[in-house]
């Protein structure tokens, strides 16, 4: 088991930051927290580097005790703080270098560098690097000594899509070496796309936990149909299977069901019933983002938080 | 034990990162041979004897401004930017960072200090009476008897705001009370007095053993057991003091421990120390 957490409480004065959170997280594969600002997320990240102590509960890193064997842990964890300050007036491979020289092994910098695409930049200052560059130079001293478990907090945050997907990709290789990754996010997409696991908090308590395909499935989600028959037809069956007609667009009928699979069967009958022909069909399912609405509902923009 | 790879890299890197912002470098470097020109041609007469006898307040000006004002600023500077907070998620100790800040001032007191000597000797012909390895001895001890005061204050600063502020307010008597920057004889008696509690006087005063009355490591034991007891405190004090992140609180405890120690420090050289030669000798 690479982490175990139960019953994790964080207070900081009268705020309730963690309010009894309970995880187990098996090796290998992407773990993805996802949830508002002020959720917790990073509160929660952060007491599993070591960086803050429980209130309450137990949590056990890599079979460690973060608060009491943190020296041993951080050898064997790679960490990437929220909003990671690099020094500006070191080079890419000097920066990895200090930190490399922080640990008992560590990979050659070249590798490094490599890793993480930076091998053009290796005698640019970090200064001169764009936030992409930044970032995965960020992900590079995370890596350097060959963590077993990397804890990234929002890797990709302010990046546009070509920068996030380079971080991805670092990521992926990662994952496919069979290491662990637990990262923070606030883009679905990101959650939906990169990990095996989703884990939801609000307001410091997990609310949904699952692949990604198994929240979407659990959620009481409505998918969308449009239909385009040749001529005209009798949409009783399709109503009798539980979908509502929602106007017409063009030749298109618009149905809206949360259960999408007796609508396609409903729409078998009427093309074997009817004297018309199925001219197109197509269908939006809910996603990851509607099913995460509906669990942070009206709290999607958080509370002011310790998120810092 | 990984302290040596990690205290020498983070030395490497501070001593980079100074060499390459240019602003700080020049200022370093430059600042010294202001003090030295202003000085030597206001007050030397014009002899190779009255500019050494100016050496050694000059010396002192510039391992107080060089011990005080880079590391403090450095240090608060990778607190708030969150660099050390970075640091603290790996297994670096602290011990390592801390000595890595007190060695980069060392490296950069050597530099702006040899600069001043070279300066000094080629334009107003300096000598040194005694030895010349007394001297790097005693400017040796100097240094570090003021940099961990210079790190302490980076790690009591709240921000960057608040760094120069605390070092500005040491700064001052540790040049005019000490006779660094007014000849000692001119000060009244009164201030003399004062002065002996002064970690800066015992400096002054050795190196005008050194340098002015040709005296060696023997002679000096008094003053240089003041700057010695300095230093060790001062290393000990900043274990205690030292601030990963800025939201740690400066513990309040500590801070008074700190300032206890260092003035049970000036306390003890003020009941203890020898009569402070440099207060008989007349100006050349």
């Amino acid at each position: 088991m690479t982490i175990r957490i139960d019953g994790l409480e964080k207070r900081y004065g009268s705020v309730v930051a963690l309010r009894g959170i309970d995880l187990e997280i098996p090796g290998g594969g992407i773990v993805g927290l996802l949830g508002p600002n002020g959720a917790g997320k990073t509160t929660l990240v952060e007491i599993m580097e070591g960086l803050r102590e429980p209130t309450r509960g137990s949590v056990s890193v890599l079979g460690l005790d973060p608060t009491t064997q943190a020296r041993r842990l951080k050898e064997r964890i790679g960490v990437q703080l929220q909003s990671t300050s690099i020094p500006l007036d070191l080079t890419p491979a000097e920066v990895l270098g200090l930190y490399a020289s922080f640990y008992p092994r560590s990979r050659p910098i070249d590798e490094g560098l490599e890793q993480v695409g930076l091998e053009a930049k290796r005698k640019a200052l970090v200064r001169n690097l764009s936030g992409g560059q930044r970032q995965r130079l960020a992900l590079g001293m995370a890596l350097i000594h060959e963590p077993e478990l990397l804890i990234l907090d929002e890797p990709t945050t302010g990046l546009d899509p070509v920068a996030r997907r380079g971080i991805h990709e670092v990521i992926r290789d990662y994952r496919a070496s069979g290491h662990s990754v637990i990262l923070t996010t606030h883009y679905i997409e990101e959650a939906e796309l990169l990990c095996d696991r989703v884990i939801v908090i609000r307001a410091g308590e997990v609310v949904a936990d699952g692949t990604p395909f198994q929240l979407i499935a659990k959620a009481e989600g409505v998918s969308t149909l449009w239909i385009a028959f040749s001529g005209p037809f009798d949409p009783a069956p399709l109503v009798k299977a539980g979908a509502t007609p929602h106007g017409v667009e063009g030749n298109h009928h618009r149905f809206v069901t949360r259960d999408p699979a007796a609508a396609v069967v409903a729409l078998g009958d009427i093309l074997r019933g009817q004297e018309v022909s199925l001219v197109d069909l197509r269908m939006k399912r809910p996603t990851l983002e509607d099913v995460y609405l509906e669990l942070v509902g009206g709290d999607a923009d958080g509370e002011p938080g310790e998120e810092e | 034990m990984s302290f040596l790879p990690a205290f020498s890299s983070l030395t490497r890197a501070h001593v980079l990162m100074f060499l390459r912002s240019r602003a700080a470098l020049i200022w370093t470097l430059a600042f010294p041979q202001f003090f030295l020109f202003m000085f030597e041609f206001a007050f030397s007469g014009g002899t190779p004897r009255g500019a050494t006898y100016l050496m050694p307040g000059l010396f002192t000006i510039t391992l107080i401004s060089g011990s005080f004002f880079g590391v403090a600023l450095r240090m608060v500077t990778e607190r708030e930017t969150g660099v050390l907070r970075r640091h603290r998620v790996t297994p670096v100790p602290a011990v390592a960072v801390i000595l890595s800040h007190g060695a980069t001032a060392l490296v950069v007191l050597a530099c702006s200090v040899t600069l001043q000597a070279v300066v000094a000797r080629l334009v107003f012909r300096i000598g040194v009476a005694g030895s010349a390895t007394t001297l790097v001895i005693v400017l040796l001890l100097g240094g570090l008897a003021l940099v961990p005061i210079g790190m302490i204050a980076g790690s009591i600063a709240r921000d960057t705001r608040a760094a120069p502020a605390i070092t500005n307010f040491l700064f001052f008597p540790m040049m005019f009370l000490s006779g660094a920057a007014i000849p000692f004889p001119f000060l009244p008696a009164w201030m003399q007095r004062l002065a002996r509690l002064v970690p800066t006087t015992y400096l002054v005063e050795s190196l005008q053993g050194v340098m002015v009355r040709g005296q060696g490591l023997g002679r000096l034991r008094g003053p240089l057991l003041v700057l010695a007891l300095m230093a060790a405190i001062g290393i000990g004090l900043n274990g205690l003091l030292f601030r990963w992140e800025s939201t740690e609180p400066v513990r309040r405890g500590r801070v008074t421990l700190a300032l206890s120690a260092l003035l049970l420090v000036c306390w003890g050289a003020y009941f203890l120390a020898p009569p402070l030669e440099m207060s008989q000798r007349p100006f050349p």
